[in-house]
């Protein structure tokens, strides 16, 4: 049987053609870093995704994740807004970040997303939007649209989340941090807080197709703010030398983290420079033998 | 701008007054021509008070910045107040946290590797897990106590004490034995009364009952006019003393000082802060509901929910360098936040007691801690003489159970149960009873393993009350267990009308009436 | 003859105990205790005489047999139906007033030769109480044959008189036989640290017991009620502490006790529970010293403890029961140097028996500390 060909009903019917001798002006993009995340940020979507975060996101987050918070009282008298900067290696970071935060600043917090991942498609970009208040920005070099959005955000007084890495770490390790963070920062004159977030991994590592329910750390550092005549570039370093600390500090102590922090022996959160084996395996996943059964009990 | 303290004339228009009254309040109408003593209102706080204690620690009062006095190879010792400040204890951080972490900072950057953190708290009990975390964070309980580096002052170990030798005046100096040899002791007040501090940190705060008695007696006592008053104080004299004598023996003592604004109580206890004709609606609605729900509510339950109030407390100052020199900043700042000027004295002096004294944080306020409160500390908020004449009644309010934590206070109860039975002399008590608990091997074996008081500290409360005991003509209590007065000396009273009858048998008819206000603290500038 | 009998009725008895159960002395209600006219004892021969009661104590004991509670021990050592009542101080038909020594040995039993312990003196230990030509019973106040205090008339062997002094008060005199009891107990305790659980008339007792005939070191007396602190402190005790206080005020009172769970390490050498109950027997094995003494006093009954302290710690518990005939003249001094009168705090007469039982039940809660009958003014007498 043949099938029947779609006829396209006629001009005026149908829309006109184009004609070939006239250039046809760019469509007007509506979905990536240009797609308009104001709705969201409307009194009753915000609503809404409050409800979301604490009555689904929370409860889903504490049964997989369990996670131990520590470093509360150092943003304790921190005034909203703030950037929080933290490491990346799982999606399941952005809604345990999230749900970490203190209700004051939980409720007016925008994530900055990556473009080309989470606004690509016009349903994605809405759901992203909604259900953690995403905001689209590019991946590697901050264009200036999307910073001045960004600065307007803040000066609103909206918190932002960013993962400075641009990315979930593939290996574990993370990535170095780039500047846009530390840009905004610069920019607005607010403080960035470094935040660790360790264990993701184990239940959701990049590529996973099954959540391992695992126990989880965050540790939000003190705030960090732009010293003198500092370049975003500079400021990022500092950035992720914080973080490398809080790692430090959620690996062994705190003292042991300061003390190794003022002589400059931290260990960087990007992994030692050396071949890939030596690498993954000084991560120390290898450990993690298959489950055993527990006898007795 | 926070208001001065002030002092109300009671007249047929005034409204009745709130007394504490333990876990709960009561509302009292004074006689007209009373005078109700007000506290001032709490201060601004310091901005930014990470920022301001790195600044105290880099200039210091008489010593250079503390990072020059950090050196690799050194030994560092950390000591800090215990539980019983401050009152009611803070939300988190705590300043001790703050400070210790920024020392802590420093001690890092120069690469001091021994350091250890102890607490100070002399005879008291030892802090448990839970009050330790919440006054250091988290952060250095987990980085310091699995190594055994945060320790707690136990004057009972003669092999973590040293003896100092004797001061000009033969005063035994012992104080532990890790703090004396370090190279340098950095210690962290929070002066939350004009007593706290000074030399009085070291002396007494790491001193052993060997050093402790001879200025932990009636005699001292009844000399310090009063010990809130440093410079009529025997208690401090003899601390100076010691203090002396201990920088005399080289060692090098970094002071560190914080005081605090009067905001002692959260939100929904706002109505505590404030003056009673200023109370708005909200005020009075939860007033109501705080006091009528408190009627209903088991006392154990009641002393629970109080318990577990933390204060917002605000830093209002830090200071930081050689001891004498800090001190007499902070006592200033202490005066700023809380004296009161009152003009000349009065007959008969009321006061509501709350439900917390320093001894009993997380714990019960028991009969000699009531009395420690009152004759102890409230009697003594006073700078120049006393609020109350010589041969003048105390009126205090509060229910006074025959209640004691057996953990926590021991040897209150033998004290209580067998000292008073036979007699409330403080001179008395002291010759004949002292050293029998002092050297009791269960309450030392208590002090030194549970959370107990040492066997001493029941009298130390008694002594604390000789000055007021001497100057008094009676004591009354308002609402109060009756055995468990009597039992303490005084006289129970069941309504506060009954007790200034009662008091006027002692300083006579139309006596001059005048009401503490407090807390929040206060200190009355008796002219 | 007026008396108050107990007869031997099983569905009385049982009613008794769960009546004296809910509520001590309510025994009188529905018990085997009536008031009856019976005939005065016939004297069983010619050693015996006839005694009119003048006061009789309710003693503990009495209170336990009211309410049912006493030991089936007793049933071979007594002979039913008979008349309460072994505190007595009561005049002969000379006229001369005697204190009886209730207990009902070989002399009185008419047996000879006599069994070692009478013998030797030591009466109350007395092998024969259920047999010779009496009826059973081990004292006077628990034999048909011989009647009993409460009454206007009993028979009494010449053995059981002591002769009261001229000057002795009879409020004094019913004194002596618990006095004697007590005297008993603190001549057999020999150790200079003591403790007393208990204050009432036994308690007491003790305590002036021990305060003049002994040289105690330490005495420290557990009271309940304020009357009986006063008492205690009066009659010679170094501390008076409430019965929940015992431990720490002998913990705190010999030297270097420390306390391991609720066991004191240390404790005093001798306590002399004048109770007789779980808790008070519990509470002397907290506070006895190791290798120590516990004196039952008080007669216990049926109880329930864990004697795994007693055991490990090698501790002795010892009854004391009754007394020899010395230990009743030395309680004539006593009573008379302590002033012991001023512990009998009421007397009723026969007719308010009920009332009168009820008091004594409840003689701590009300006050008092020995309640006795008054005969001297009874009609028919």
């Amino acid at each position: 049987m043949r099938l029947p060909i779609p006829v396209r009903p006629r001009f005026p019917l149908g829309p006109a053609t184009w004609p070939g001798g006239v250039e046809r002006p760019p469509a007007k993009k509506r979905t990536g870093v240009d797609y308009d995340t104001s709705w969201a940020r409307r009194y009753p979507v915000r609503m809404a995704r409050a409800l979301l975060l604490d009555g689904v996101t929370k409860p889903v987050v504490q049964a997989l994740a369990s996670p131990t918070i520590d470093g509360l009282d150092r943003i304790q008298d921190l005034p909203a807004p703030v950037i929080f900067a933290a490491n990346h290696a799982s999606h399941l970071d952005t809604p345990l970040l999230l749900t970490s935060l203190p209700p004051r600043f939980r409720h007016r917090a925008v994530v900055v997303a990556a473009a080309d991942y989470f606004f690509d498609k016009r349903w994605k970009a809405a759901f992203n939007a909604f259900s953690i208040g995403a905001v689209p920005m590019e991946r590697t070099k901050v264009n200036r649209r999307s910073a001045i959005e960004a600065g307007k955000l803040i000066e609103d007084g909206w918190s932002l989340v960013i993962f400075p890495e641009g990315g979930r770490s593939p290996l574990g390790w993370a990535q170095e941090f780039k500047g846009g963070a530390a840009y905004l920062a610069i920019r607005t004159g607010v403080p960035v807080v470094p935040v660790h977030i360790e264990g993701t991994r184990r239940v959701l590592k990049k590529g996973a197709k099954r959540l391992t329910p695992s126990h989880t750390n965050l540790t939000f550092g003190r705030a960090l703010r732009p010293l003198e005549g500092e370049d975003s570039r500079q400021m990022a370093v500092r950035i992720e030398q914080a973080v490398a600390e809080l790692a430090d500090e959620q690996a062994h102590d705190w003292w042991t983290a300061r003390r190794r922090a003022a002589s400059g022996a931290t260990a960087s959160i990007t992994g030692p420079d050396a071949g890939a084996w030596r690498r993954s395996w000084a991560l120390g996943e290898h450990k993690r033998g298959p489950k055993r059964d527990r006898w007795p009990a | 701008m926070p208001r001065p303290g002030f002092v109300l004339d009671v007249d047929r228009s005034t409204p009745p007054t709130l007394f504490w009254h333990g876990e709960g309040f009561r509302l009292e109408r004074l006689p007209t021509g009373s005078r109700v003593i007000y506290p001032p209102e709490a201060h601004e706080p310091l901005d930014d008070p990470d920022e301001a204690i790195r600044q105290a620690l880099l200039n210091p009062h008489g010593t250079d910045p503390l990072p020059a006095l950090l050196k690799p190879g050194m030994k560092l010792t950390i000591a800090f107040d215990d539980v019983s400040l401050p009152l009611p204890p803070m939300r988190r951080p705590d300043i001790r946290q703050r400070v210790i972490e920024a020392v802590l900072d420093m001690a890092a950057a120069a690469g001091v590797d021994d350091v250890q953190l102890i607490a100070a708290l002399a005879l008291h009990r030892r802090m448990t897990e839970a009050e330790l975390r919440h006054a250091l964070g988290d952060r250095i309980y987990d980085a310091f106590e699995p190594h055994g580096l945060l320790t707690q002052h136990d004057a009972e170990d003669p092999s973590k004490m040293l003896h100092l030798g004797t001061t000009d005046q033969g005063e035994d100096v012992e104080i532990n034995k890790r703090a004396a040899e370090s190279d340098l002791l950095v210690y962290v007040n929070i002066n939350l009364v004009a007593m706290d501090g000074g030399h009085k940190s070291v002396a007494t705060g790491l001193a052993s009952y060997k050093s402790l008695r001879h200025h932990h007696n009636v005699r001292t006592m009844q000399h310090s006019r009063s010990f809130m008053d440093q410079h009529r104080s025997e208690l401090h004299s003899s601390n100076w003393r010691m203090g002396k004598h201990i920088a005399a023996q080289g060692v090098k003592i970094f002071q560190i000082e914080t005081t605090l604004n009067t905001n002692t109580f959260p939100e929904q206890f706002a109505f505590l802060q404030k003056r009673e004709w200023e109370w708005k609606l909200q005020d009075r609605a939860r007033y109501l509901a705080v006091s009528k729900s408190l009627d209903r509510t088991p006392p154990k339950l009641a002393r629970s929910i109080f318990q577990s109030i933390k204060a917002p407390h605000q830093m209002t100052s830090v200071q930081a360098g050689e001891v004498e020199a800090v001190h007499a900043v902070t006592t200033d700042n202490v005066y700023k936040q809380q004296l009161v000027e009152v003009q000349g004295q009065t007959d008969i002096l009321t006061m509501g007691l709350p439900y917390i004294c320093p001894y009993n944080v997380n714990s019960i306020m028991n009969p000699i801690l009531v009395m420690c409160l009152g004759l102890g500390y409230f009697f003594n908020l006073y700078r120049g003489q006393p609020l109350v004449r010589e041969g003048g009644v105390l009126i205090m309010s509060h229910p006074t159970p025959w209640e004691f934590n057996p953990v926590h206070h021991p040897s209150y109860i033998d004290f209580f149960e067998q000292v008073l039975a036979e007699t409330t002399d403080p001179l008395e008590i002291e010759a004949k009873f002292e050293e029998s608990f002092a050297t009791d091997p269960w309450y030392i074996h208590l002090y030194r393993t549970g959370h107990a008081y040492h066997g001493v500290h029941p009298f130390y409360m008694w002594y604390w009350c000789a000055h007021a005991l001497e100057h008094l003509g009676g004591v009354i209590v308002v609402g109060g267990d009756v055995r468990a007065v009597r039992r303490l000396g005084l006289k129970p009273a069941s309504t506060l009308r009954d007790a200034l009858e009662m008091a006027q048998d002692v300083v006579g008819r139309d006596p001059s009436i005048t009401h503490l206000h407090t807390p929040p603290l206060l200190i009355a500038d008796v002219k | 003859m007026k008396a108050l009998v107990f007869e031997r009725s099983l569905p009385r008895f049982a009613a008794a105990r769960v009546a004296g159960g809910l509520l001590p002395g309510a025994g009188t209600r529905v018990g085997p205790l009536r008031l009856a006219d019976l005939d005065p004892p016939e004297l069983p021969g010619p050693e015996w005489q006839r005694v009119r009661p003048r006061l009789a104590g309710i003693c503990g004991s009495d209170l336990a047999t009211v309410d049912g509670k006493s030991s089936r021990y007793f049933e071979p050592i007594v002979s039913f139906p008979f008349v309460p009542g072994h505190e007595v101080v009561g005049e002969l038909d000379d006229g001369s007033r005697v204190v009886i020594q209730p207990t009902l040995t070989c002399a009185a039993r008419g047996i000879d030769p006599m069994c070692d312990w009478c013998d030797s003196g030591e009466t109350n230990r007395c092998e024969r109480t259920a047999f010779g030509h009496l009826d059973a019973g081990l004292q006077t106040g628990y034999c048909s044959d011989t009647g009993g205090g409460w009454s206007l008339a009993l028979a009494a062997h010449e053995s059981q008189l002591h002769r009261v002094p001229d000057d002795m008060s009879d409020e004094a005199a019913v004194m002596v036989e618990p006095t004697a009891c007590a005297v008993h107990a603190a001549l057999s305790s020999g150790d200079s640290e003591f403790a007393v659980i208990g204050a009432g008339t036994l308690g007491l007792c003790v305590v002036a017991a021990l305060r003049t005939l002994g040289t105690p070191h330490v005495l420290i007396a557990a009271a309940k009620h304020p009357h009986q602190q006063r008492l205690a402190r009066e009659l010679g005790a170094d501390m008076v502490v409430e019965p929940d206080a015992l431990p720490r005020a002998v913990r705190r009172a010999v030297p270097h006790s420390l306390i391991a769970g609720d066991q004191l390490t240390c404790g005093v050498d001798t306590v002399i529970d004048c109770v007789g109950s779980d808790a008070s027997i519990a509470q002397a094995l907290q506070i006895v010293a190791p290798g120590g003494t516990i004196v039952l006093v008080g007669m216990p009954g049926r109880v329930g403890i864990d004697l795994t302290p007693l055991w490990h710690r090698e501790v002795s518990l010892r009854g004391a029961y009754a007394y020899t005939a010395d230990d009743f003249a030395k309680a004539f001094e006593l009573v008379q140097d302590a002033k012991l009168e001023r512990l009998v705090s009421a007397t009723y007469p026969l007719d308010r028996w009920r009332e009168a039982i009820d008091h004594a039940a409840h003689a701590g809660a009300r006050g008092a500390i020995k309640i006795t009958f008054d005969l001297r003014k009874e009609r028919g007498r």
